[in-house]
């Protein structure tokens, strides 16, 4: 195929010509700023904002007191397509909207405060200075109440969000549970538990809305994941029919996730554009961002998994208690995915996942590029780990003889998922011969060897993951309209966050019609000019937007040969299309450029809604760590991310998402974390300085390759991509650091592995050795392996006796 | 993230400055480099009614050797301490070390050593550094000038014995004398964050033995702090060859396949050995001369043993650092 793979879009975005929602000059427009909660929990007993009112500037300042009927948030985002992915025949017993129910997100807060940045009142003023400095002299009295801000305070009853209702919201499971038998028999059990921390995915541009009301209509610019979505929701707000709204997303800072619903700042936002006529602007800050946005991951993990002697796997299970935040909202049944994605890439015939979703007083928990699968290839990668430590296998090998084989697909998992295709064997070994396994394997038994060296670790992490989204929302619009000028332009009900849309779909429909690409435009991200959208999320625009926009473009070639020959009154098998030019071998023979038959028959457009299935892209990630023990700081010396993400259609892209998104992998695995206060509120004063994610300086050399397993589910074999680093990458990275230490207890280490985590983990795991050497002289390795039984509970003490630290929590 | 509104002076003088920070009844603050001021003005922190920006007045941008110190102006920016040259000998080593782990080049190219020692971050890598050098601090305010030593200077988190009404004008750091060898550790959880832990260490040697020792600790306690204990430890011990009491680690360079990138990276020193001079000032830097602050990620006792294992290793690189130079420095005794 030929494409063009430098991006359409640097030229605009690396010279300083991207045009932002905040860059959008409106005459006129007010500026938004909202005052928050400084508490995690608590009675909210008055809010007073008539000084704001008299600060120069300020239009206006309001409470939920003064703006009754503003609808509550939950309800409209209940039934997002891809998430909560509820499955149909849980949907008479047990719906999203049950959780919502008596649990429903204010607007503005009203009587209670639930989480730290929650919305309390909005200040309006001429330009954001003045809204700040109104904002400043709302006065807000609230009484605080005990707030758990970790799932194992809100499960213990002691606070509760909701007056008599559970802080359970949501419960579902996956697969069958196992018997008992099958964990005695077993050859082998390891038991780990895990904290998957929770993550703020940290856009370079933070929320953005901007809502200008002319007339009877209302034009809003949002950085969004699915505008149409967004207008279809507004519309209910405001009760208006969706055709008065207008969404446009221009150029976007990046969402990963954190900008695919409706927030209290954007029905906020709306209301008060159209009861004052003018425009509002609501521009996010990082402060506001680190305390208010949405947050991903956040999941504690008990698992347990069985093997025989021979390292064949017996059974898996995985308990998810999911920190889901103060309301049930998109992330309440997020933790479905991990349950339902358990099984991995292995031939477990018995996998059995439960999830708990608990309500807890922080900011809510959303997708987060990966949203469900780091979590479930985290707890089975890092437990695989392990497995291999105590049967003495090559973790390799143990991998490899559990791998569900190529002639197996269509694969039917335990927990529910087919998977599509899927050679993981294949990644496992151009992984590890990109690495250079054997050789980093001889330099780390050298380095045991010698006590003055720096132990280093090798890791591994193979994953399955799912793109393209869950039923109900496995379809996108895809149209191309020709042009009397001779261009084309592309329609796509997706919306670009930094993927390169821009370059992969005209460069695809260029391809399919065979013109340059440069004759393409494409239009997506506006409800005015795209009939119909889902978006862009779940790793599904290239897999199922490109599939339409495929059809659509050979459509077009259809319906144009059918025009030239009703003009040229032949037969339509005697009409060619070439590179974008009709042709007749007729007498005399006829010729026609695509412009020149638009110009001659009238428009020429096709609208065309592609209907797609899931898709099961997988890889492999290896690393390479070498471990400062005596101050306890990790150094990735290699990271290879060897992902199949079945055709690509754009390598280059490909490639830019796999390394973005390895990187933030490597920001969970290592930095990535928030701390708590006593009272339950995050300890980031210093903004992107507490919450440290990484930078250049952090980036080890990377190394990314492809192995190519078309899917059979999309006529492009294309596989989502783009979220494989955030799934692959942090179990690998820890894998490392524990082989590194060889340590005999997986939860030893938590992520983020900041060096006291990785301090204390080798300390004890140095105590384990040396007493387990005094044990049985000369065998200590031995000693270590066979008395684990007696570590594996230990655990569970040692994490009481850290839990501050190893949830990130504590101070 | 925007600051209420202020007024704005640029004086062309240091008299003019004194004078307009001096203005009863009005706030002041003094911008140099800006960069703690305006972000802590953004997050609403401090609301100065004025802001004295300083960056006109050429004379406070004077870094020069006099009297046998270094005199660096209140202008005088990060950067201009990354070449070892700014002073002679150990002093220039050392404040060329240090100033590597300040922020970053863009924030280096702007921020100033003495806004520095205004903020007095607990974490300052400055602060420490005018702490083991005995620096003086020279501020001037509407009753005229005075010098304060930087042991009288830090009172905790942002505190100092600076006046709102005074300017700091220069920053004397006192030359270090030949035989001295310098070193600066940092430990931090990335590239441009706040250090957890950082040392100073200054070691003259005198006949193969420490005549005197100077150890600064930064955010190892609510401000910058001197290990004065460990260092009367140190007096009067023989200053240890490196790799005492343990064998060096394997460099990184001996790994195979390894990108050109990471090959010439330096590797952490040695691990403290758990006898030895350098072993007990470093314990004794940790247990009786800091006083850690617990903070997200580093609890009191992680924090005590990375100040050890710093200690130690920033000892073993001052005492490699004056081998390295004993040659080149001035002649024991006679460093001014």
């Amino acid at each position: 195929m030929s494409f063009a793979y430098t991006r359409r879009e640097d030229e605009r975005l690396l010279t300083g010509q991207g045009r932002f929602v905040a860059d959008i000059d409106v005459p006129g427009c007010l500026s938004a700023v909202f005052v928050r909660s400084p508490v995690a929990h608590g009675r909210l007993r008055s809010v007073d904002c008539s000084p704001a009112a008299s600060v120069p500037g300020v239009v206006g300042a309001w409470s939920a007191v003064h703006l009754t009927g503003l609808p509550a948030c939950a309800q409209t985002a209940a039934d997002l397509p891809d998430l909560p992915p509820i499955p149909p025949v849980l949907l008479a017993s047990l719906s999203t909207r049950e959780a919502v129910a008596g649990r429903e997100w204010p607007t503005l807060a009203t009587d209670r405060v639930r989480y730290p940045g929650e919305a309390i009142a909005v200040v309006v003023a001429e330009d954001r200075y003045q809204a700040e400095d109104g904002a400043a002299a709302v006065g807000v009295v609230i009484d605080p109440l005990p707030a758990a801000v970790t799932t194992a305070a809100a499960l213990d009853g002691t606070v509760t969000l909701f007056e008599g209702m559970s802080n359970v919201a949501f419960e579902f499971e996956a697969g069958h549970p196992i018997d008992e038998e099958v964990w005695r028999s077993a050859a082998v059990v390891v038991e780990a538990r895990y904290r998957q921390q929770v993550l703020l995915p940290s856009p370079m541009e933070c929320r953005a809305f901007l809502a200008v009301p002319r007339g009877d209509a209302l034009t809003v610019w949002c950085s969004h994941q699915m505008p149409h979505r967004l207008r279809r929701e507004l519309a209910e707000v405001l009760g208006w029919p969706p055709g008065r709204i207008r969404v446009i997303v221009p150029d976007s800072g990046g969402a990963f996730g954190s900008k695919s619903a409706i927030f209290p700042e954007y029905v906020v936002t709306a209301t008060l554009a159209v009861a004052l006529g003018r425009p509002v602007r609501w521009i996010e800050d990082r402060m506001e961002s680190l305390l208010a946005a949405t947050r991903g991951r956040g999941q504690d993990q008990r698992v347990r998994l069985a093997a025989g002697a021979d390292g064949r796997l017996l059974a898996y299970e995985l308990a998810i208690d999911a920190d889901v935040g103060a309301y049930p909202h998109l992330g309440a049944a997020l933790p479905t995915q991990t349950a339902r994605m358990a099984t991995g890439p292995y031939l477990t015939p018995r996998v059995h996942a439960t999830v708990r979703s608990v309500l807890t007083n922080t900011m809510m928990t959303y997708p987060y590029r990966g949203a469900g699968r780091p979590e479930a290839a985290s707890a089975l990668e890092r437990t695989m780990d392990e497995l291999a430590r105590r049967l003495g296998l090559d973790p390799a090998e143990l991998r490899r003889r559990n791998f569900i084989p190529p002639e197996r697909f269509p694969y039917d998992t335990p927990t529910g998922r087919r998977y599509d295709s899927g050679n993981y064997a294949a990644a496992l070994d151009l992984a590890l011969e990109t690495l250079g396994y054997e050789r980093w394997r001889r330099e780390r038994d050298r380095r045991r060897a010698d006590p003055a060296a720096l132990p280093l670790g090798i890791g591994l992490a193979c994953y399955v993951e799912r793109s393209g989204g869950e039923p109900g929302g496995l379809h996108e619009f895809g149209g191309v309209e020709a042009c009397p000028d001779g261009t084309v332009v592309a329609r796509c009900g997706s919306a670009a966050g930094g993927q390169s849309h821009e370059t992969t779909f005209s460069s695809l429909v260029a391809d399919t019609l065979g013109l340059d690409p440069a004759r393409v435009r494409l239009i997506e991200g506006d409800t005015g000019e795209v009939p119909e959208g889902v978006g862009s999320f779940a790793s599904r625009s290239a897999q199922i937007a490109g599939a339409a926009l495929q059809r659509a473009a050979r459509t077009l070639i259809d319906q144009a040969r059918q025009r030239a020959a009703a003009l040229w009154e032949l037969p339509v098998h005697k009409v060619s299309w070439s590179r974008g030019t009709l042709r007749a071998e007729s007498d005399p023979p006829a010729a026609a450029d695509l412009g020149e038959l638009v110009k001659e028959t009238g428009p020429l457009r096709v609208d065309d809604r592609f209907e797609g299935a899931m898709a099961f892209p997988f890889g492999t990630h290896a690393a390479v760590v070498e471990v400062d023990v005596d101050l306890g700081t990790v150094r990735v010396l290699r990271l290879v991310a060897v992902d199949d993400c079945g055709v690509a259609i754009n390598p280059v892209a490909v490639h830019g998402q796999a390394l973005g998104s390895a990187v933030q992998g490597i920001g969970q695995a290592l930095y990535e974390g928030v701390p708590f206060d006593d009272a339950g509120v995050p300890v980031l004063p210093n903004g992107l300085l507490d919450y440290l994610l990484p930078t250049i300086a952090e980036v080890p050399p990377v190394d990314i390759a492809a192995t190519t397993t078309p899917t059979p589910v999309t006529p492009l074999g294309a596989k989502g991509a783009g979220e494989s680093g955030c799934i692959g990458t942090p179990p690998a990275i820890v894998n490392a650091v524990a082989d590194a230490l060889r340590l005999a207890d997986p939860g030893l280490l938590q992520m983020p592995l900041t060096p006291d985590v990785v301090w204390r983990a080798a300390r004890a795991s140095e105590n384990a050795r040396r007493a387990a050497a005094a044990r049985e002289p000369g065998r200590a390795e031995n000693a270590q392996r066979s008395g684990h039984g007696a570590h594996g509970t230990s655990g569970g003490a040692d994490r009481s006796r850290h839990g501050a630290d190893r949830t990130g929590r504590g101070r | 993230m925007k600051p209420p509104s202020f007024d704005y002076l640029a004086p062309g003088t240091v008299a003019e400055a004194v004078h307009a920070l001096a203005v009863p009844g009005r706030r002041a603050e003094v911008l140099a480099g800006g960069q703690s001021l305006i972000l802590d003005m953004r997050l609403r922190r401090t609301s100065p009614d004025v802001v004295v920006d300083i960056n006109g007045i050429d004379e406070l941008a004077d870094v020069r050797v006099e009297r046998g110190a270094l005199l660096a102006g209140a202008l005088a920016r990060h950067r201009d301490f990354e070449s070892p040259l700014v002073a002679p000998g150990p002093l220039g080593r050392l404040l060329s070390r240090a100033v590597v782990n300040v922020a970053h080049p863009p924030i280096r190219a702007r921020g100033t050593m003495a806004g520095s020692l205004a903020w007095a971050h607990p974490a300052s890598e400055w602060c420490a550094v005018a702490l083991a050098l005995d620096a003086g601090i020279e501020l001037r305010g509407p009753a005229g000038t005075r010098v304060v030593a930087a042991r009288d200077y830090f009172r905790g988190p942002h505190a100092t014995a600076r006046a709102p009404q005074e300017l700091i004008t220069s920053v004397r750091l006192p030359l270090l004398p030949g035989g001295t060898g310098v070193a600066f550790a940092e430990h931090r959880r990335t590239q441009f964050c706040f250090a957890q832990v950082a040392v100073a260490v200054a070691l003259t040697v005198r006949d193969g033995v420490i005549a005197e020792a100077r150890i600064a600790l930064a955010n190892c306690a609510d401000r910058p702090l001197r290990a004065y204990a460990a260092e009367r430890s140190l007096i009067g011990a023989e200053a240890l060859p490196p790799g005492h009491g343990r064998a060096p680690p394997t460099r990184t360079e001996a790994l195979p396949d390894l990108p050109p990138s990471t090959r010439t990276e330096a590797v952490p020193d040695l691990p403290p050995p758990a006898y030895g001079p350098f072993a007990r000032a470093a314990r004794i830097a940790a247990q009786d001369d800091a006083d850690p602050v617990p903070e997200p990620y580093a609890d009191v006792e992680y924090r005590r043993h990375a100040i050890a294992v710093l200690v130690a290793r920033a000892l073993y690189e001052a005492t490699a650092d004056g081998r390295a130079h004993a040659a080149d420095d001035l002649p024991v005794g006679d460093p001014r």
